[in-house]
């Protein structure tokens, strides 16, 4: 009788420590599946093309949508940029009922965030740029900036989306129009 | 020996399979961290921030997701009725009450993964606010069902489960302040197909 206590108070203490062994586990998975995911924005969005270039995340542009775009009236593009190599410019002439910017770093979260209503003459036309790399360009401001909204950004790799609504069907050539016409490029300072 | 052996076994089995297992369901079940509760529809004004907890950054991750930022807008996600019950693809339902300030909002109607539900129309299973008809006093009633119905239509097919999506667009409710006297509208549900 005595062994099979000392046996039972065996087992509970196996139990007991996997127990404190799961919450050990648990954390540190929540803790790295962010670093690890193969399955984030920025892994879909470099399998389906390369940096400084706009993808269509909707899948109105053909095939199944590289990021899920959640809202049916919305079509959203999106580019990957690297700002070790330099500041990157969004310009998108044109116009549409709605647009609105984000710019996510590299684990997908939201930085900085506009729309139609803060841009001059709504007109999207977007510099992101390191802390650093503004104080450069403060010193001197180039000529064809100045009416750009600047996005300060401490971070090196991230993304760039744009998202326009869509009322109705009749608006979607407009709206792909205006993607079509959207550039994402390096910027020489 | 053996016995010490089997134990270890257990202890790293419970661990390993315990914690594994239970990031996993806290990661799928809808009803999450932060989230913020209006009535019947739920929001996550913290998801994909930098500041959001470490079960919506895991999430973020794994779904591939690219929240909306404060300055875009905000997402209510609703899965039940005011009676309680799962939304059911075969059921209809009126939407009514007031809308909060915003520049325009969008409702569709979801599956599962949270996107559109599949009409193999031409109309989506999608309304927005410039598109439909108001009340004297500025609220708007909607009918969602698989039939045609008068005033505001939201088109709904097949079964299962069903979630509403109400997001507004460019909207003070985004910030966390304007969150507290907000009211929604109600889902009421009128009846389902056999």
């Amino acid at each position: 009788m005595r062994s099979f206590y000392a046996a039972m108070r065996r087992l509970l203490h196996a139990v007991l420590l996997g127990l404190l062994g799961a919450g050990i586990v648990h954390i540190a998975v929540l803790l790295l599946v962010p670093e690890f995911s193969e399955r984030d924005a920025w892994s879909r969005l470099s399998m389906a093309s390369d940096l400084y270039k706009m993808t269509r995340l909707d899948a109105e542009a053909g095939g199944a949508p590289v990021v899920k775009s959640v809202d049916p009236l919305f079509y959203a593009t999106a580019c990957r940029f690297d700002l070790g190599e330099g500041l990157v410019r969004v310009k998108a002439p044109g116009h549409v009922p709605f647009w609105s910017v984000s710019v996510y770093d590299r684990s997908g979260h939201n930085i900085y965030s506009f729309n139609d209503h803060t841009a001059t003459g709504g007109v999207l036309d977007a510099v992101v740029l390191t802390p650093a790399q503004m104080i450069d360009v403060r010193k001197d401001l180039p000529e064809d900036l100045q009416g750009a909204i600047f996005v300060e950004a401490p971070i090196e790799e991230g993304i760039f989306v744009i998202r326009a609504f869509v009322p109705d069907s009749s608006w979607k050539p407009i709206v792909s129009r205006f993607f079509e016409q959207s550039s994402c490029e390096l910027q020489d300072f | 020996m053996l016995k010490t052996a089997f134990l270890t076994l257990l202890s790293l089995a419970i661990a390993i399979i315990g914690g594994g297992g239970s990031v996993w369901y806290a990661l799928k079940v809808q009803d999450g961290v932060g989230a913020i509760r209006i009535g019947q529809w739920t929001a996550f004004p913290d998801i994909g921030t930098p500041s959001a907890d470490p079960y919506s950054k895991a999430r973020v991750a794994r779904e591939g997701v690219l929240a909306l930022g404060r300055a875009e807008g905000l997402s209510f996600v609703a899965e039940r009725d005011t009676g309680g019950a799962e939304l059911k693809r075969e059921c209809t339902y009126t939407i009514e009450g007031g809308f909060p300030t915003a520049r325009f909002w969008t409702l569709y109607a979801a599956d599962q993964s949270l996107s559109v539900v599949e009409t193999g129309k031409s109309r989506l299973a999608a309304l927005q606010s410039y598109g439909v008809v108001r009340q004297p006093d500025n609220s708007v009633i909607i009918s969602a069902g698989h039939h045609p119905m008068p005033g505001n239509w939201l088109l709904t097919d097949g079964f299962g489960r069903m979630y509403f999506v109400l997001t507004f667009y460019d909207t003070p409710i985004a910030s966390s302040t304007g969150l507290s006297d907000v009211s929604l509208p109600r889902i009421v549900k009128v009846g389902c197909d056999a």
